[in-house]
């Protein structure tokens, strides 16, 4: 079933009087339940081009249907809405707030979902313990890893059950071993929630490890898709 | 997000820069208090002055006069000019006036105002006083019914003086000792003879009344300088004895004066006392003044609420009507005016402390930024973001109200006692200058948050449109 579409989607940025073309005549498909990859060399466009996705920017042209519904003719609320009900975002920079702790943080994303005080607690401790942090419920981020940082990143992307879970550059500040164990732990939901994954990334060969589709941009353009049959 | 969550975050948002929150409402603390103590200065006031009307029944008391009486003098103290009012063709107060006051529904009591000036010679000292008649009805009524001691005159020709408090010191320096009080003279005091005495031990003491009056059989001799008096005038002395039955209590400080002169005598007891008609030289000049003619009537009416009606039935006699109740709204125009001013002045520290409000979440902001573009990215709405905001800002609004008015009531409290401290040894009661009413508190903790939260539109609103993807990559 189709989840994203994007048609001739293009998002450029004013500096004065020239206009700086970021991404342009992106289209693309993505059904539910596909674990997509964006790669490409820095500045190729892959983190606007989820940046748009994510609804966190508008395109400036072309369009994106999220589930059948045009974004770009959302309103702010509704964007707002998209980001806390249908996305779910992790960063290279985790973007948790350090003065929150793990607890917090996933509970300051259940608390705008809605959900009632009562419950918010014990759903921050399930969905931590499931990415393995039950031992760091308290601890804030500049106690945990950085592998235990993302891992609480992907713990609050995903309170809200969000439809699709865009990851900017996930491992881009992990070692590699510590890359590898959140890959997995992507792919794990990915295979076995049936949880949409987009992962934007400029590692090919990690992309080509887990992705079903590959699209590579360069220069905001879109230069190749990749298909896993093809990749494997 | 509901409110009570968007409250604990702005409170633990709060709490996180607690040095910044505490300075940004000692501001607003300090703005609040001093906006409620110069206003309390004002409602103060107003209070002591319409306590002092109340206490002494002045709100349902009316003053009839001729009709062409210019009420303003009346107003400024010069109520006794009958030649005044007696001008022109206008109908003089009579005794047939005076029934038909006391006829009209609501009038519970009607009598001639009365007043004339007289030497008072008590044990050894002596003053110049105004004498004040009143009838023996008077007694039921406010300040007359609570007595410091004795008690008023029963009869209308009883030879009893009601002499007042505030008087005795002034005129005739008795200081009296108040009940469960040990008093002492200062040396300044001994020094100019001030007699300390007991208010009951004055009740029944001769009290002597010297009045002056115009002898009619020395006239012609006067006339020819067969006189041997000084003056040349035909006048003579005479001594009317007294004795005093009560003590009339003060009521506040702004009371003296509004419920008559410095000794109130039986009415019936008064008209027989040899006297000169006047109390001013207009009298003398008023050729047209009759014998039997008031120059004011005094009424009580028995309830405030038939002061529309009585007044409509003593205008249709064609008589001049003042009451106080009628200056009501003036008095109440007037203070709003010095309360607006106070609160003015009050209100610039608070708009200074609104300033500090603005300075301090225009930083939280600029440190928050890339939590604010977390918190969009995570799925919070602009409206949620600009609520947090708010909520911060009038958090510190109420906080400081509360603050500030502890610390306003606390300063109000010492200025009031140093005030009196001051007052006291000069033999003045305790007064309370300021005075907090409900609306002053409840007013001044929504006008804090109010500046607050205008303090925090402008922070909100850039806080609620930050773009998240610059939000995210700020440092």
């Amino acid at each position: 079933m189709m989840l994203i579409k994007t048609i001739q989607l293009g998002r450029s940025y004013k500096k004065g009087s020239i206009v700086i073309p970021a991404l342009q005549d992106a289209s693309f498909e993505m059904q539910e339940g596909m674990f997509l990859s964006i790669v490409g060399k820095s500045g190729s466009g892959k983190s606007t081009l989820l940046n748009l996705i994510g609804a966190l920017d508008r395109p400036t042209s072309g369009s994106i249907i999220f589930k059948g519904k045009e974004m770009k003719t959302m309103t702010r609320t509704e964007m707002a809405r998209h980001r806390r009900f249908s996305v779910g975002m992790i960063f290279q920079s985790f973007n948790l707030i350090q003065s929150r702790n793990a607890l917090e943080n996933v509970e300051l994303a259940l608390t705008f979902g809605g959900l009632p005080r009562s419950k918010r607690h014990k759903k921050a401790t399930e969905l931590l313990s499931a990415v393995g942090l039950e031992n760091r419920l308290t601890h804030r981020p500049d106690e945990l890893s950085g592998g235990e940082t993302q891992r609480v990143a992907i713990a609050r992307a995903l309170a809200n059950n969000p439809k699709v879970l865009l990851a900017d550059e996930p491992t881009g500040n992990l070692d590699s071993e510590t890359s590898a164990e959140i890959i997995s732990l992507l792919k794990d939901l990915n295979a076995n929630n049936g949880l949409s994954v987009i992962m934007v990334t400029h590692d090919f060969e990690t992309a080509e490890k887990v992705s079903e589709r590959i699209i590579r941009l360069k220069d905001g353009l879109i230069v190749e898709t990749i298909e896993k049959q093809e990749v494997l | 997000m509901n409110l009570y969550d968007m409250i604990l975050l702005g409170l633990s948002n709060l709490w996180r820069t607690k040095l910044r929150t505490l300075l940004t409402v000692l501001g607003v603390v300090i703005g609040i208090a001093a906006l409620t103590s110069m206003v309390s200065f004002g409602t103060g006031m107003q209070k002591n002055i319409t306590d002092a009307f109340v206490s002494n029944d002045i709100f349902t008391s009316i003053t009839v006069t001729p009709k062409t009486l210019d009420f303003n003098e009346i107003a400024s103290g010069n109520a006794n000019l009958p030649a005044e009012a007696a001008k022109g063709d206008n109908k003089p107060l009579t005794d047939s006036t005076l029934q038909a006051i006391r006829s009209i529904k609501g009038v519970e009591l009607a009598y001639p105002n009365l007043e004339f000036p007289a030497r008072v010679k008590f044990l050894n000292d002596s003053a110049s006083l105004t004498i004040t008649a009143m009838p023996a009805a008077v007694a039921n009524y406010k300040p007359y019914s609570d007595l410091l001691a004795g008690s008023f005159f029963l009869s209308d020709s009883a030879r009893v003086a009601i002499l007042r408090e505030d008087m005795l010191a002034s005129k005739l320096s008795i200081s009296l000792i108040k009940n469960g009080e040990h008093q002492t003279l200062s040396h300044s005091d001994s020094a100019k003879g001030v007699r300390l005495m007991h208010p009951d031990s004055l009740i029944g003491k001769s009290i002597n009344l010297i009045t002056m009056s115009v002898n009619p059989s020395g006239i012609p001799s006067a006339l020819f300088g067969m006189t041997s008096s000084s003056r040349g005038l035909p006048i003579e002395e005479t001594l009317t004895e007294l004795k005093i039955g009560g003590i009339l209590k003060q009521r506040g400080h702004f009371s003296s004066g509004m419920s008559g002169g410095q000794v109130i005598i039986p009415i019936a007891t008064a008209e027989n006392i040899p006297r000169l008609g006047f109390t001013s030289i207009w009298d003398l000049l008023d050729h047209k003044k009759k014998e039997g003619t008031y120059a004011s009537i005094h009424v009580r009416i028995d309830d405030l609420k038939n002061m529309d009606a009585v007044r409509k039935e003593l205008e249709a006699l064609e008589v001049g009507v003042f009451s106080i109740a009628d200056q009501l709204q003036e008095i109440k125009r007037s203070f709003l005016i010095i309360n607006s001013v106070l609160g003015a002045i009050g209100a610039i520290a608070l708009i200074v402390a609104g300033l500090g409000i603005i300075n301090t979440m225009v930083m939280s902001i600029l440190e928050r930024t890339r939590e604010i573009g977390i918190m969009k990215a995570i799925g919070g709405s602009e409206t949620e973001i600009r609520m947090i905001f708010f909520v911060e800002a009038s958090v510190i609004g109420l906080i400081g109200a509360i603050f500030g008015l502890v610390l306003g009531w606390v300063v109000t409290k010492i200025a009031n006692l140093v005030m009196n401290l001051q007052l006291i040894p000069n033999g003045v009661e305790p007064v309370n200058l300021f005075y907090f009413p409900m609306w002053l508190i409840l007013g001044a903790i929504a006008f804090s948050i109010l500046i607050s939260l205008a303090a925090g539109l402008y922070p909100a609103m850039r806080a609620a449109r930050i773009d998240p993807v610059k939000a995210l990559r700020h440092d």
